[in-house]
């Protein structure tokens, strides 16, 4: 033994240069391409993961459900219901209605960034694989920096595109480095465009170790609501089990999921009616969809919220619906409380559209998605105005808030003019 | 009641005495049940009732979040004395703590103070500093209370508070530094953990803040960082700590209480320096440890949601259940007690949706203009096992 030991500092800092490296190989295979061809390429790989017998869903919803706290039950029918609301071909249409000036137009045309950083943030799946592939459409490779939480996602679409077309491939790379590797994240983030996922503190970060020259693109931490509307009584089953399943989806822990429902209007035989109807249906799930393993710290977050819960309803306020795996909590006012998630689900009454412009108000920037239901033609209006003045970016139906179709607007962006710059020639 | 904790409170040496603690709590239980509304109306949907709880480990315990939506007070509000206000970490309601006397609050943070922190030092008049606001700044402050009930009780010339209109003011603390080392007599600094992080960071570099406290000083770090600086994990802190004041960490101890209890927690380090670090309370107070999903009393080791028994609460509810984690530390030879783990942060956000408090962070930006709106028609309860 010499007792000489090799240290090698910035290793995660060296891989990464080495990765933008090759990247740069691989961007001129991949700029030569003509768009629409390219287009087509990506979307096929979309095709390869969305079609019902896909190879890919299937060894992905296995090998995450097992590396995440997720039950296979919730990871396949997460994946499944996910992947195939996307449409290749929806893929396509969306690249040309917000590429038609470079289609369309002689005198523009794209120039695509060297390379597109995309910090990984989350451990749901849908995120990083459309944050992957939107890059390659607009002609900049990728460089993927692994969410903490899902070391699986990425190598599986590198597999993927690389039995599509070799020029994809090259042009994605993953890795994963700790975030306390300055090295590693200072070169990471020397990329042209960085595209983000996470916390608001993450993304100011982010942001703040950008040039002016650089282009960002965060998406941030936001969560979605539901609505519901005493026009339809007899449907209230019904929606029930439709935000049932979207409160199941990956254990309530998307921007996609509802963390609340508001009932404007509702009786309140109504609302009993149907917070004990989202119960029985979230219980029912549990049966094919399983909640995840969740920490100690995850269910005293539930059993303090639960037991607050107890203290109200023993008062008269409200009722608490409290299951082996779920909770719903009909509150008797509207009142920001905290969200636990893992099935845990509050309904709060508001008496007008005007109270439920109120009980927005606060939330103005974090919100998603929108889900109503049981509403009148002008209610459905209104609130589409309401909510669209706070920010959410788009409004479903029970039962889709976690199948948005593929181009829906993230964050209320297009999906690629934000990664590509336009160059006009006179 | 009230008499006879007082009593129990300025007995030296403390008496730990099973079957006194459980006459007076159960007594104390049937008090509160009869005199508190929102206390009575949680232990009928219990089922556990005066008529039916003989231990008070089945006292139902409130969760510490329920101060913030129930007047939990004994007494008719007209009689209330003073109010103590939590500090609103988590949302814009803050859990009010009444009392229409302070005589028992005040012997009981006393007498705990003596016994867990001060202990040789109690009747010496050492000098105190406390890096937190005054009682006069903060009078809803209940650890502002505390700090001044300690240092009028015990504080020898030149002490005072050194946080004023939220900004750390250093200059009494290194007088009182230069003079306890001139005279070789103990400094006793208290103060909040974000104030001690702020003084931290405001000295970094600065040779002439690397103190060498004389023996037997010691400091104390109480509350958590509330968004007021950057966290520290405890055991860095008290390493910091120990480095910048030449402290032994054995002499740094962290208290545990909050402005629902009447009573704290002290590190044991003071009393047993050799043996494991964990937190003590007085005999008038009992800590259980629950399981967050049956509620029932973990296996020793085992890691459950805090409840406290606290006697010194005989004004408002004395089972109160918090949202943090513990862990029992038994020993061979000494007392045991609980070693806190956390707060129980409820979900941590898998994919990117908002966990617990970022949701109430959201609205305590915009909220100001909105009034609570009020209750309206509610459903009965229904429970499911």
């Amino acid at each position: 033994m010499s007792g000489l030991e090799i240290r090698w500092p910035d290793e995660s800092g060296e891989r990464v240069r080495a990765a933008r490296g090759r990247l740069e190989i691989a961007k001129r295979a991949l700029a030569a391409w003509p768009l629409e061809e390219r287009l087509a390429a990506v979307a096929e790989v979309l095709a390869d993961w969305t079609r019902a017998d896909s190879p890919w869903r299937r060894e992905l919803a296995i090998s995450f459900a097992e590396a995440s706290p997720f039950s296979l039950g919730t990871v396949s029918e997460g994946l499944d219901a996910a992947l195939r609301a996307w449409d290749p071909a929806c893929l396509i249409d969306c690249a040309r209605r917000e590429l038609a000036p470079v289609l369309e137009n002689d005198t523009l045309r794209l120039a695509e960034f060297d390379c597109t950083a995309v910090l990984a943030g989350g451990a749901l799946p849908m995120p990083t694989l459309l944050s992957s592939l939107l890059p390659l459409i607009v002609g900049s490779p990728v460089l993927l920096r692994e969410s903490s939480k899902d070391r699986v996602t990425a190598s599986l679409l590198a597999r993927s595109l690389a039995a599509r077309d070799e020029r994809l491939a090259r042009a994605f790379e993953f890795l994963n480095f700790p975030s306390s590797d300055e090295v590693a994240l200072t070169a990471f983030l020397e990329a042209p465009c960085v595209v983000a996922t996470g916390t608001g503190e993450t993304l100011a970060s982010v942001s703040s170790r950008l040039t002016q020259q650089q282009r960002f693109v965060g998406y941030g931490h936001r969560f979605s609501i539901g609505i519901v509307g005493a026009a339809q009584p007899a449907d209230l089953e019904h929606f029930a089990h439709g935000f049932a399943l979207d409160t199941a989806r990956w254990d309530q822990s998307g921007c996609l999921s509802p963390v609340v429902i508001y009932l404007l209007g509702l009786s309140a035989a109504d609302q009993l009616r149907f917070a004990s109807a989202c119960s029985d249906a979230l219980e029912a799930l549990s049966q094919d969809m399983p909640p995840g393993t969740r920490s100690s710290e995850e269910m005293s977050g539930t059993a303090t919220e639960r037991a607050e819960a107890e203290m109200r309803v023993a008062s008269g306020r409200g009722a608490l619906f409290a299951g082996q795996s779920s909770t719903v909590v009909l509150e008797a006012d509207s009142q920001p409380r905290p969200a636990p998630l893992h099935r845990f689900l509050r309904l709060m009454p508001v008496a007008t559209i005007a109270d439920l412009g109120s009980a927005l108000s606060p939330f103005r920037g974090v919100l998603s998605n929108a889900a109503i239901a049981g509403l009148s033609e002008a209610e459905s209006a209104e609130v589409g105005h309401l909510t669209s003045r706070h920010d959410v970016s788009r409004i479903t139906k029970p039962g889709r808030l976690q199948t948005p179709p593929v181009d829906w607007p993230h964050d209320g962006m297009p999906l690629l003019t934000p990664l590509c710059r336009f160059v006009q020639s006179d | 009641v009230e008499a006879e904790l007082v009593a129990w409170m300025t007995e030296t040496p403390w008496q730990f005495d099973d079957a006194r603690f459980e006459a007076l709590a159960l007594d104390l239980f049937a008090i509160q049940f009869s005199e508190c509304p929102p206390y009575a109306a949680l232990c009928r949907s219990l089922g556990r009732t005066p008529e039916n709880v003989t231990q008070f480990q089945r006292i139902p315990p409130v969760p510490a979040g329920a101060f913030k939506e129930f007047p939990l007070r004994c007494f008719p509000e007209e009689q209330t004395i003073h109010r103590f206000r939590t500090s609103g970490t988590s949302s814009d309601r803050r859990g009010v703590l009444e009392l229409d006397t302070l005589a028992l609050y005040e012997a009981s943070l006393l007498s705990s103070l003596r016994a867990l922190w001060l202990t040789d030092l109690t009747g010496q008049k050492p000098v105190m500093r406390f890096l937190a606001a005054s009682p006069e700044e903060a009078p809803d402050s209940s650890l502002s209370h505390m700090f001044g009930t300690l240092a009028q009780a015990e504080g020898g010339e030149g002490s005072g508070f050194d946080l004023v209109c939220g900004e750390l003011r250093l200059d009494d603390l290194m007088r009182a530094v230069k003079q306890a080392q001139a005279e070789d007599k103990p400094l006793c600094v208290a103060g909040t953990s974000f104030a001690f992080v702020h003084f931290l960071d405001g000295t970094a570099g600065d040779p002439e803040v690397f103190w060498r406290l004389p023996a037997g000083s010691r400091l104390m770090e109480t509350g958590g960082f509330k968004g007021k600086s950057r966290e520290i994990p405890r055991e860095a802190l008290r390493k910091a700590l120990g480095q910048r004041f030449g402290l032994a960490e054995s002499h740094i101890a962290n208290q545990y209480g909050m402005t629902e209890l009447g009573s704290q927690f002290y590190d044991s380090t003071l009393i047993d320096p050799r043996g494991p670090r964990r937190k003590l309370g007085p005999p008038w107070t009992r800590v259980r440890l629950i399981d967050p999903i049956t509620s029932e009393e973990v296996e020793h080791g085992e890691a459950g949601l805090i409840v406290i028994h606290d006697l010194a609460n005989s004004g408002s509810v004395a089972a109160i259940q918090t949202a943090d984690l513990g862990r029992h530390v038994e020993v061979d030879d000494g007392p045991a007690g609980f070693d806190v783990l956390g707060r129980a942060k409820g979900a941590e956000a898998r994919g990117c949706s908002i966990a617990v408090d970022v949701m109430l962070e959201a609205s305590r930006r915009t909220v100001s203009a909105r009034q609570a709106q009020g209750p309206t028609k509610s459903g009965p309860v229904e429970k499911r096992s």
